[in-house]
Order: structure tokens, then C-alpha cells, then sequence
């Protein structure tokens, strides 16, 4: 413990020097500003990078790397905010309430919220990664594939509270995805499915292209659709103020319990940032005196969920860093950028490079702070994005969702499909069914059944391998329970809302 | 015999005036895989030697991911053919996933240029495991073949075919071979340390910091004889008869000329004998495998007859590889009726919804009362059009031109009053996204009828 403080103090000094603050800087801003962008993500902005940091001392670029990586997740809720379009898919959950919020005039109470809320997480995640990060990875060893089958089990469960007014349709949804996730390469045999021939759907439909089309795309075609048709509809801003004394009020628990839920499941890695993000909003709506709220605007929706990723996004750090396991994309190209460096990350990292580590930690709470410095006044100058004439707010909305799709492979059969997705997201919003269900089922469905296979194939046919073992047999419990529960306890509550 | 003179007098003129001369103005280097994969790093080591060698001026990495490569190739067959200034990355992986995928195309298409470099696998199991080596592994392998697991890398890849090799070598069935795919090194080397599988199977560059730290045990490597620097006994001296490289290499486009193929060729050769590239092989772990010309030709007509033998043992791309995953069917089966349940229960539940508020809230419910100026159908067609528009203007026109369009007609549907202001914007934020995009962020977007102005 006292040795961790003295080596993250030196990690600081090596830190706060202006030219590493600056790349710090250079880092947080640019990687806000990919985060905006859909498509375009920190894999590939680091990726972009790489050559031009061949000239840089390590320490240098990997501060700005990790600028990259955390500026990302702050910049991907804006556009979920504002309209209603996710960056990234780790905030699809924020665009819910923090988009109805938007509608509501309190877009910057939103962004103030998602930005402190990812201060918040950062900070705490980061700590938790400077004290723990051994132990967590080697408890993150123990996952085999029926723990992590058992975990998207628990993120299925947890897709109901998203699942709209009406049971057939969210479900309709959640199979449309899970339909979806079946195109392509089977990855355990090689064998292609339902690709109908077409060599580049042999890697399956791109999360991003559904994220994009469903929601970018189908929200032009809505509101194009809706144009005129109903006054309430024209944004009732002008209160450009930040985050009121309730707000604050509302938002602190979830912050905390966000982070709680991100950084360990950051850890594991399954499914990226989207799985901590939807258990935080069934956690909080689950908690929540107003759960009627959620879904029309509640605070609480996009505080926990932007915590969440945030936290998820540290801890994804933990097995890069202790073990050299990228767990995610942008953590496998961080692992080349070490490799390109001559250094390994792994057990031996923290031994042979302590002021490169250390110095990294310490950089990532600067970036963090620097994060917070740099969003909360952006967040009243961003809502303004709500004033801006629809005509070509969504002109633009429609441009950067086209350069996203064709930057992904760069593929017109990409556009393609992303357009065809818009159109069919316009469908679901106009009979009323929900989103998020759909891109939930995309990222899970191949997750749940690659895991359940290779748990199986490991115990040769032998079922009873998700219940023997003892964390599997926990997570499957509480995802019984996640259904349950609620409706033993919950009849009453469901009644009266019904 | 004259052709080496030429090149050596040729490797002479510009390493006396290296950075002055350029080879090649500019080489693009695609990656037919994601950034951080083997093939993503191999392409951006090069791209880093040959600036800092100044073997070429300026270079790019472009990365067209998907299926282990056979996504990369097929379009690098299509879109780049005849292009002398590009060079994609390939190799043994991409030679299984041809196979595997059962991909239209081959790397026969292609333009062999060089291999480049080569990486041993090894066999390792967690320091736990009672495994202490090979023949415990032979004994349990032969007693009850699909009791162990194998972990490593895509179907059809080189782990894949190394535990098939190795099933073959020592009397097992290859289609008993148990083996437990995973997407990418990290996810299979999680499974390794965390002792999930029996045994892992992985490319010595990744396992060598585990191998160096004691958290997994080499129960054998794939090199013919042993390594200097790592403690490890081959499978040949413990009585298998198996030797693997998971060798990587450059190829260009079908089509080239002559002239062109002799510049890539001469670029490479360069590249090799670069000091930072020396220092680049050593850094990743990788051994020096450059071998060009017709020895190349030969050397992976002779590696696609071995692969391709024992992946039809392994029985990958056509039958399940696992006999006890007897289920791998009923999953889409599964899903496609839900789909079809909740659709019917959607479908009725819309119908009696508009029944019941037709019912309840009289005729006119269904009729607007007002005549909208905007919005409804036109308004969706509208957009739709400007959908339609960009598809076919982006790769005819390049994306300035299209995405004008896009933004143009798409503001057409919410407001028709400002036409001429909206062209000027739509172009403005046409021009603005391109240089974003395509200069600052590199992400190549078509050029088209405008290329060159931005």
C-alpha cells in the first residue's frame, strides 16, 4: 500500500511536466472529439497514430494514448444526448433518458451529469486499478466460457427493464438483434451462415452499422416523418444552466453505484462497455422511487450508465496492464503500440517498466481531471447544438453516419446496409418498438452462444458444467433472480402501472 | 546471376543517398485484418522501417478486417489490381482461411512479392497442470482424444492446424481434436493462464512473457531445433515428427507490370536489409524469413498443399469440427421462431391497438384534419432519395459530391424555404468532413470527380 502511494508520487512527478501535460491535453481533446463521431472510435484513432508517435519517448504517447482512450468515452454521450444518435455503443443506454432530457430542454443537465458522472467513475476506477489490479486479473482468470455464458445470461435479464410498453414488441426487437448476430462466420467451426453468399457479411453485420442506422438514420426518417405534425416536438431550451441542487441530489448514488458495476465488469471481457452500461440503468430504474420516469427523461438513466462506462473503460486497463490480455479493440492496439516500444505488457511490466506504468496511472487521472475541465463549460455551448434548424442538423446527422459506415471496412455494401437499417429503424420508432433491445441481441446473441458451445465442448457434452461451478452457478441464480424477484414482489407495483 | 548484381548496385545507390531518393514516393500498406492483430502489426513495423530507412517517403496502413483475411483479399483483388504502389500482407493464416471460408478467390490471384518473417508456436499448459511433458500429453491425447481441450486462435488458423498436425503425427484422428476456438490472442491466452483448456496453443511472441514470468509451461515448440533463448525441448526430440511456421509475407496487387513488381521487390529486399527493420524483428520476437522470388512461388504452392491436406482431416469448413457439439443447429433455429412468435404477437397486438382506438375514438380519428405543408410520406421519400443518391454517387463521384447531395435533399425534407443557402452549407460541411476525415483522420474516403481539389 505505501509502496503503491510512493510509486504512483513518483508516477506524478513524472507526469506533471508541461510537455506531458500537454500531450495529455492533445490526447483528452482528440479523443473527445473521435467519441463524437460515429464510427470513428479510439481504436482507430490510436491506430492512426502510432506512426506518428515512432518519434515520441513512450511515456509521451502512452499519456496521450490514455488521453485517447478516456476522452472517447466522454465524448460518445453528447451525440446520444443531443440527438439521440450514440458515438459509441457504450452509450446507447445514455441516449434513452439523456435524449428525452434533451427534448425536456435540459441537454446541459444531461452533459453535465454524463461528464461529472464520468469524472466520477474515471477517478475511482482509476484508484481501484492502482491498488488491485493484480488480484482483480487473476480473478478475472477464473471466468472460463460457462462464467461468462452465465454473465450474458444475467445481461439478457437485465434487457427487460428496455423493453418498452409493450412485452411482444421489445422481444421482437431483442430477436431482430440476436436474428442479426447469426449472420456470418461461425467462429468455432469456420462455417459461414446466412451470408447468402456475400463475401463481406462473412464477418457478420457490424454493431456500429445497426448503432448508426437504427438510430442516425432512422431518427432523420422519424422526424422527417413527424415534421409538422405536432408542436411539442420544437425544443424548449433556453435554460442553458448546468445541473440543479436535485440534480445533483438525483445523480451522486448512481455515480457511485455505475462505477461499482463498470470497472469489474470492465475486467471481464464480454461484450465491451455495452453489458455494465444495461445493468446500470436496471439497477437504477430497479432502485429508483420514479421508475415511471425512466424512459421519459430520468437523470438517474444517464448518470449510472455513463458512470458505468467510464469505470468499464479502467478496468479494461487491469488485464492489458497485469497480464498483456487486450479485452477489448483499442486495448489490442495499445498492446501494439506497447509492443512497437520493445516493451511486453504482462507480469513482468510492472517489474522491468515501474515509471512507464506508474507514470501512465498518474497521467490517466490528469486526463481525467482534464476531462472534466474541458466538458462541463462545453456542455451549455453543446446544447446549443438543439437550436441549430433541423434541415441541416440532420443534413449533417446524415453525412457523418455515411462516413462512419464506409469508414468501418471501407465498403459501399456497408452504406448500403446501413441505410436499409435506418429504414427499418424508422419502421420500429413509428409502430412503437423499441431500439436498444435489437443492438443488445446483435452484441449478446453470438457472445451467449460461442460461450455456451466452447463451455460445453470443454466438458464434452456435460451440462452440468454451468451449475458446478461455482461462479457460473451464482451469475445464472441472480440472473433467475433479475426475472423473479420482480414479479413476486413487484405484482402490486406492476398492476398499478398497468 | 545479373539480377542480384542489379539489385546490389541498385541497394548501393540508395543507401548512399537513402533519404534523398526515394523508391516510391508513397506505399500503401493494407492490413486485411483489424488494428492490433498480427497482420495490422506486421504492416505498421514495415510502415515505420521504410520511412525511417527512406526507402519510401511517406507510407499508410490501411486495415480491411474480417473472415482471417479473405475479406482483405478478395478486395484487394478487385479494387486495387494493376496498382503498383500498394502491398498487402499475408501468410499462412490467410492460406487456412482460404480453405476454411471456402473464399472465391486464392492467393494464386495475387502477385507474390516476399516472405518476410516467421514466428515458432508452442504447446503450453498452465503451471498448475499435471501435464509435466509432451509424452503426458501424447499418453492422455491417445487414451481419450476429445478429454483434451486445445485453445488457440480462429478455425482454420495456424494453432488450429498445428493441434491437427500434431493429432496426425501421433496416430489420433485429427476430427477428435477437441479444439476450442477463440477470436484474437488475448481472449485464448486468458484461457490458457486461467487453465481453462488442457493445453494452449499460441505463436511464441505472445506466450513469451508467460513462459519468461513461470505462469505457463512449454511442453513443446515448433522449430526444428532448439532456441538459444528460450528453454524449451522441439516436438522432434521428443519423438514427433512436427515442425511449423506461422510465416507472414507481402503480396501485390494481380495485374502489375513487370517494372512494377521488380520496384516492390527491390523495395523490400531493401526493407530487410534495413538496420531498423533488423531491429524491428528482434523487438517483436519474429525470425527473418525473407525469401523472394520463384523460391517464394514454390515455397507457398508447397505450404497451401499441406494446409489444405490437413485441414480437409480437420474437417473444417463443411462438418462441425467438435463431435460432441452436437447442438450447433438448433440455436438459428431457435431464434429464427422467436422472431417469428414475437413478430405474429407484434403484428396482432398493432391490429387490435388501431382497432380499438378506431372503436373508441369514432371515424375521424384516422383522418388528419389538418393539411400539412411538410412531413409524412414525401418527407420520407425525400430522404430515402437522398439515401439512394449518395449509394450511387459515392464511388461514381467521390463523397464530396455525394454527400452534398445527402445533405441537400435531406434538408429539402424539413424545410424547402432556403434552397441555395442549404447547397452552399451542404457543400461547405461536404468539404469539411473530407478534409476531417480523409487528411487529418486518414480514413480514405473515394476521391472521385473532385480528386486532388481537397
Amino acid at each position: 500500500m505505501f509502496d503503491t502511494l510512493r510509486l504512483l508520487g513518483e508516477g506524478f512527478a513524472g507526469a506533471l511536466t508541461w510537455a506531458h501535460l500537454a500531450w495529455a491535453f492533445g490526447g483528452v481533446t482528440l479523443g473527445t472529439f473521435v467519441g463524437v463521431l460515429p464510427g470513428i472510435g479510439p481504436a482507430l484513432t490510436v491506430a492512426l497514430l502510432l506512426p506518428v508517435t515512432f518519434s515520441l519517448d513512450p511515456v509521451s504517447a502512452f499519456i496521450m494514448f490514455g488521453g485517447i482512450y478516456y476522452g472517447a468515452m466522454y465524448g460518445g454521450s453528447t451525440t446520444s444526448i443531443l440527438i439521440n444518435s450514440p458515438g459509441e455503443t457504450a452509450s446507447i443506454v445514455t441516449a434513452i433518458d439523456g435524449h428525452m432530457m434533451a427534448r425536456q430542454g435540459r441537454a446541459s443537465a444531461a452533459l453535465a451529469t454524463a461528464a461529472v458522472g464520468s469524472f466520477v467513475a474515471g477517478t475511482l476506477a482509476t484508484i481501484a486499478l492502482t491498488f488491485a489490479a493484480p488480484v482483480l486479473a487473476s480473478v478475472a482468470l477464473r471466468f472460463g466460457p460457462a462464467e461468462y455464458f452465465a454473465l450474458t445470461m444475467v445481461a439478457f435479464t437485465t434487457v427487460a427493464v428496455l423493453l418498452g410498453a409493450s412485452l411482444a414488441r421489445g422481444l421482437f426487437s431483442l430477436f431482430l438483434g440476436l436474428a442479426l448476430g447469426l449472420v456470418g462466420i461461425d467462429p468455432l467451426t469456420g462455417n459461414a451462415r446466412f451470408s447468402f453468399g456475400i463475401p463481406q457479411l462473412l464477418d457478420g453485420i457490424d454493431v456500429m452499422i445497426l448503432v448508426i442506422g437504427l438510430f442516425a438514420v432512422g431518427e432523420t426518417l422519424y422526424q422527417a416523418w413527424r415534421h409538422g405534425r405536432d408542436g411539442e416536438e420544437v425544443v424548449a431550451l433556453h435554460e442553458f444552466t448546468g445541473m440543479s441542487r436535485e440534480d445533483w441530489r438525483r445523480s451522486w448514488k448512481p455515480w457511485l453505484r455505475g462505477t461499482a458495476i463498470g470497472f469489474p465488469l470492465g475486467v471481464l471481457p464480454c461484450g465491451g462497455s455495452v453489458i455494465p452500461t444495461v445493468v446500470s440503468y436496471m439497477v437504477e430504474r430497479r432502485l429508483s422511487a420514479h421508475p415511471e420516469e425512466f424512459g421519459r427523461g430520468a437523470i438517474e438513466g444517464v448518470a449510472g450508465p455513463e458512470a458505468a462506462n467510464n469505470a468499464s473503460a479502467a478496468g479494461v486497463l487491469v488485464p492489458l496492464l497485469t497480464l498483456g490480455l487486450p479485452s477489448s479493440a483499442t486495448a489490442a492496439v495499445l498492446l501494439t503500440a506497447f509492443q512497437q516500444y520493445g516493451l511486453q505488457p504482462g507480469p513482468l511490466l510492472f517489474a522491468n517498466r515501474p515509471d512507464l506504468v506508474w507514470t501512465l496511472i498518474a497521467s490517466l487521472y490528469i486526463g481525467n481531471t482534464m476531462l472534466l475541465v474541458l466538458n462541463l463549460p462545453l456542455a451549455p455551448l453543446w446544447a446549443r447544438v438543439m437550436l441549430i434548424p433541423r434541415s441541416l442538423l440532420f443534413g449533417a446527422i446524415l453525412v457523418l453516419a455515411s462516413v462512419g459506415a464506409y469508414g468501418l471496412n471501407r465498403s459501399l455494401l456497408d452504406v448500403t446496409l446501413l441505410y436499409v437499417v435506418g429504414a427499418i429503424g424508422w419502421g420500429m420508432r413509428v409502430i412503437d418498438v423499441p431500439l436498444v433491445p435489437a443492438v443488445l441481441g446483435l452484441i449478446l446473441g453470438p457472445l451467449a452462444e460461442q460461450q455456451f458451445r466452447r463451455a460445453l465442448a470443454i466438458s464434452q457434452g456435460d451440462y452440468t458444467v454451468f451449475l458446478v461451478r461455482p461462479i457460473s452457478a451464482v451469475l445464472l441464480a441472480s440472473a433467475a433472480a433479475v426475472v423473479v424477484v420482480p414479479l413476486l414482489f413487484g405484482r402490486r407495483q406492476g398492476a398499478a402501472a398497468a | 546471376m545479373s539480377r542480384s548484381v542489379v539489385y546490389s548496385l541498385l541497394l548501393a545507390c540508395f543507401a548512399a543517398s537513402a533519404s534523398a531518393d526515394p523508391l516510391l514516393p508513397h506505399l500503401r500498406l493494407i492490413a486485411p485484418a483489424a488494428p492490433g492483430g498480427g497482420w495490422d502489426q506486421t504492416a505498421r513495423a514495415m510502415q515505420a522501417v521504410l520511412q525511417e530507412a527512406g526507402i519510401v517517403h511517406t507510407s499508410s496502413v490501411e486495415n480491411i478486417p474480417g473472415a482471417a483475411g479473405t475479406i482483405g483479399l478478395a478486395r484487394f483483388i478487385s479494387a486495387e489490381r494493376g496498382n503498383g504502389d500498394v502491398l498487402m500482407m499475408s501468410g499462412l493464416i490467410m492460406l487456412g482461411a482460404v480453405v476454411t471460408h471456402q473464399s472465391p478467390v486464392t492467393l494464386r490471384e495475387v502477385t507474390p512479392i516476399a516472405r518476410l518473417i516467421g514466428e515458432f508456436e508452442v504447446i503450453v499448459v498452465p503451471a498448475a497442470s499435471p501435464l509435466r511433458n509432451l509424452s503426458d500429453l501424447v499418453a492422455m491425447f491417445r487414451a481419450a482424444p476429445e478429454s483434451v481441450s486445445w485453445g488457440g486462435g480462429s478455425a482454420g488458423g495456424t494453432d488450429q492446424i498445428l493441434a491437427g498436425l500434431f493429432a496426425d503425427a501421433v496416430g489420433v484422428d485429427p476430427r477428435r481434436v477437441n479444439y476450442i476456438a477463440y477470436s484474437g490472442g488475448g481472449e485464448s491466452l486468458s484461457a490458457i493462464l486461467g487453465g481453462q483448456v488442457t493445453v494452449g496453443v499460441n505463436g511464441l511472441g505472445e506466450l513469451a512473457p508467460h513462459i519468461e514470468a513461470g505462469s505457463v509451461r512449454v511442453l513443446a515448440i515448433s522449430s526444428a531445433e532448439r532456441l538459444p533463448d528460450v528453454d524449451a525441448p522441439t516436438f522432434r526430440e521428443q519423438g514427433v515428427d512436427l515442425e511449423i511456421e506461422n510465416w507472414r509475407s507481402v503480396v501485390a496487387p494481380p495485374g502489375v507490370n513487370t517494372a512494377e513488381r521488380q520496384r516492390l521487390e527491390h523495395l523490400i529486399e531493401a526493407m530487410v536489409k534495413s538496420d531498423p527493420w533488423k531491429a524491428a524483428v528482434e523487438r517483436y520476437r519474429w525470425n527473418d524469413r525473407y525469401l523472394a522470388g520463384t523460391a517464394f512461388t514454390r515455397f507457398v504452392s508447397s505450404e497451401e498443399a499441406r494446409v489444405q491436406g490437413i485441414l480437409e482431416k480437420l474437417g473444417t469448413g463443411d462438418v462441425p469440427a467438435n463431435p460432441s457439439v452436437g447442438e450447433v443447429g438448433r440455436y438459428p433455429v431457435f431464434i429464427l421462431i422467436g422472431l417469428l412468435i414475437t413478430a405474429t404477437l407484434s403484428a396482432g397486438g398493432l391490429v387490435r391497438e388501431r382497432w380499438s382506438a378506431a372503436k373508441s375514438g369514432g371515424e375521424t380519428v384516422s383522418v388528419p384534419e389538418v393539411v400539412y405543408e411538410s412531413g409524412g410520406w414525401p418527407a420520407v421519400l425525400l430522404v430515402a432519395l437522398a439515401g439512394l443518391v449518395d449509394l450511387l454517387l459515392l464511388d461514381r463521384a467521390g463523397f464530396v459530391l455525394a454527400s452534398t447531395a445527402l445533405f441537400w435533399l435531406t434538408a429539402r425534407a424539413f424545410d424547402r424555404t432556403h434552397p441555395a443557402r442549404d447547397a452552399v452549407l451542404a457543400f461547405a460541411m461536404a468539404v469539411a468532413s473530407h478534409v476531417l476525415f480523409a487528411r487529418l483522420l486518414q480514413v480514405s474516403l473515394p476521391p472521385g470527380l473532385l480528386a486532388g481539389l481537397f
